[in-house]
């Protein structure tokens, strides 16, 4: 054998690892053909949807142009589960559900895990990473079964809830197409498309991804204005539809865990997890309705995805907060949380400004306030 | 096959590596035991604070200390020896000279070393069950996510998580045969692999890298939580097993063109 026949191997086995690389994220990608359907039918679906129980993987990525939290080294906080930790970088969790009371959420970290779980009006939260536990009881909810009824919204919402946000926010500024079907968790969907009409807000568009069969959203898809990559991304990676082991959602706080006894929430709202500080006032707003007659000194101007939304002074003490500090930028007059989708304006008499628009525009509204 | 095996466990070094790794959960067992202040919990390596009312989960507490340094360590001075250190010791010659041919020593060496990973994982493991059953009480282990699951379970478990080290490490020991198909010396081959190993976490710690990290040889290593979830994600099991054998396929293939294209001398 010649010599360069011994060195073969070495080149054709990455080139063949490469091209079966290449063919599987192709068939991942490969169009998928399903019968046409028009915009308002696949919104049909989604509110027809009557997916009882699943299990299945969520990934969910955020590229909002903010500075990523340390998840490891000296800086890290342990167990941090705020919601401005959902703003950044990417995170894996696992859904089961069964039934409208019967809810698992297993946030999965390096070496560590958080988990929700519903079993009726029971509420458990766990924190793996210094495991500690936490109890709550739940109202008795009306009309169990109804959509939007789930009791717990978990730290991380499920497709279901964020499309549903969505669409009603639908109005005349809203353009709403489908486009090509996809393939989501090895699933056929629907591609629902959203545009906004306006050239004003940062949102480039939304994309929903819907099952062809049953209707359950399986992906959202935020795009910022100016940005390549997804500024939102939460979609399924895998999905069944068959009903979870039973055990999964009766909960028993291990031996040597600290339980601490939740006041059970008046209206159900999003627990702040074991641990945790409260929720930061930077969290972009998702798309509000045009409001009615402003309450408490909340004012509303501009409309759809054009909306800013100012708060009375008093609200925010800018600077009080080291990583809130960190976050925001100096401007005139206060301070500035820029994101691709959002921004929120700081002012320092503690008047807060919020929309999906650029920073000049939230300036303009506090001006001529 | 049988005699490189022997050779290779009748040695003194591995047996010092072998000891050393099994110090470690040995070490960190004593260490909880002996002090009075209870771990404070969310701090120190993963699980160093259950230690006290579980023993089991010493084995686990010790994988996690060693499998970002110790056990590629030991495992990068057995993989970089293969070849180099036949070379540096002017055996190879003599090997050569069998009719077993140079696909067939490289396949020995290679599966020697696989050995070694399986030894060393279930040592750390097998110490690690030993000092946490001498020295604390043992009971129904605590899942990361939050259920219990009984003694024998857990024993399955960390056999579980023993096999996915071992998985984890054949990439590297991959990686030490091809160095070490490029040297005759022996300690630079292993320092090569080790440092290897090294770059590779770190560059899985940059953000800015993240479109590199599915590709990093070491992106899946801590992946063994997975198995201590309820139920076990078998995701990261899998491709992890995948990419270890992608590393596999190429080192393999470029350790074959060098060796068999290689003017052996010495």
């Amino acid at each position: 054998m010649r010599v360069w026949q011994r060195w073969l191997p070495a080149a054709v086995v990455p080139l063949a690892l490469a091209a079966a690389t290449l063919t599987a994220s192709l068939q991942a990608g490969a169009a998928v053909t399903l019968p046409e359907k028009s915009a308002a039918e696949v919104l049909a679906m989604i509110g027809t949807s009557d997916v009882r129980a699943l299990s299945g993987t969520l990934e969910q990525h955020s590229e909002l142009g903010l500075p990523e939290l340390p998840r490891t080294g000296p800086t890290a906080v342990p167990g941090a589960a705020s919601v401005l930790e959902l703003l950044t970088g990417s995170r894996t969790a696992r859904v089961y559900l069964d039934g409208p009371d019967k809810a698992r959420l297993q946030l999965m970290d390096q070496l560590a895990e958080r988990d929700v779980v519903l079993n009726g009006r029971e509420l458990w939260l766990y924190n793996s990473a210094d495991n500690s536990a936490a109890h709550a009881k739940l109202p008795v909810t009306k009309l169990p079964g109804a959509p939007g009824s789930k009791p717990a919204r978990p730290a991380m919402p499920t497709p279901e809830e964020l499309a549903q946000h969505l669409l009603a926010a639908i109005d005349p500024g809203t353009e709403v197409t489908v486009g090509q079907p996809s393939r989501v968790a090895g699933r056929s969907a629907y591609h629902l498309v959203l545009d906004p009409r306006s050239s004003e807000t940062l949102v480039d568009s939304v994309a929903i991804d819907v099952d062809s069969e049953t209707g359950l959203p399986l992906g959202v898809e935020l795009r910022a204005r100016g940005q390549a990559e997804p500024a939102f991304k939460l979609a399924f990676t895998e999905l069944s539809l068959a009903v979870s082991d039973a055990g999964l959602f009766s909960f028993v706080p291990p031996p040597g865990a600290t339980v601490k006894e939740l006041a059970s929430p008046a209206k159900p709202a999003a627990p702040p997890m074991p641990g945790t500080k409260r929720a930061d006032p930077a969290m972009p707003p998702l798309p509000e309705l045009p409001g009615g007659p402003a309450a408490g000194g909340i004012t509303v101007s501009g409309s759809g995805w054009d909306t800013v939304i100012g708060l009375p002074p008093g609200t925010a003490a800018p600077g009080t907060d080291p990583l809130l500090a960190q976050a925001t930028q100096a401007v005139p007059g206060g301070r500035a949380v820029s994101t691709a989708l959002a921004t929120v304006l700081l002012l320092d008499d503690g008047r807060v400004y919020a929309g999906l628009v650029p920073l000049e525009r939230l300036q303009s509204a506090a001006m001529t306030r | 096959m049988a005699s490189e095996l022997t050779v290779l466990f009748r040695r003194l070094r591995t047996w010092a590596m072998l000891l050393a790794l099994a110090a470690i959960p040995i070490l960190i067992a004593a260490a909880v035991k002996l002090t009075s202040r209870p771990a404070t919990p969310g701090r120190g390596p993963l699980f160093l604070d259950r230690i006290t009312q579980n023993g089991l989960f010493v084995a686990v507490t010790a994988l996690v200390v060693s499998v970002p340094l110790f056990l590629p360590l030991t495992v990068g001075v057995v993989a970089g020896d293969t070849i180099a250190g036949e070379a540096s010791l002017g055996t190879l010659r003599y090997l050569l000279l069998a009719p077993a041919g140079r696909v067939r020593l490289l396949l020995v060496k290679y599966t020697g070393a696989v050995v070694f990973c399986a030894a060393a994982t279930a040592t750390v493991t097998t110490a690690g069950a030993l000092a946490g059953v001498a020295l604390f009480p043992v009971g129904p282990v605590t899942l990361l996510s939050g259920d219990t699951i009984d003694v024998g379970e857990s024993v399955v478990r960390s056999l579980l998580i023993a096999a996915y080290i071992t998985v984890s490490l054949l990439g590297l020991s991959a990686i030490g045969l091809m160095i070490s198909t490029f040297t005759d010396v022996p300690v630079g081959a292993m320092a090569a692999t080790v440092v290897l190993s090294v770059v590779s976490q770190v560059l899985d710690n940059l953000p800015q890298l993240d479109w590199l990290h599915p590709w990093l040889f070491s992106h899946y290593w801590l992946g063994f939580a997975d198995l201590l979830r309820q139920p076990i994600s078998w995701t990261s099991f899998g491709d992890n097993a995948l990419l270890q054998a992608g590393y596999i396929a190429v080192c393999g293939a470029v350790a074959y063109g060098k060796f068999s294209t290689k003017d052996v001398l010495s």
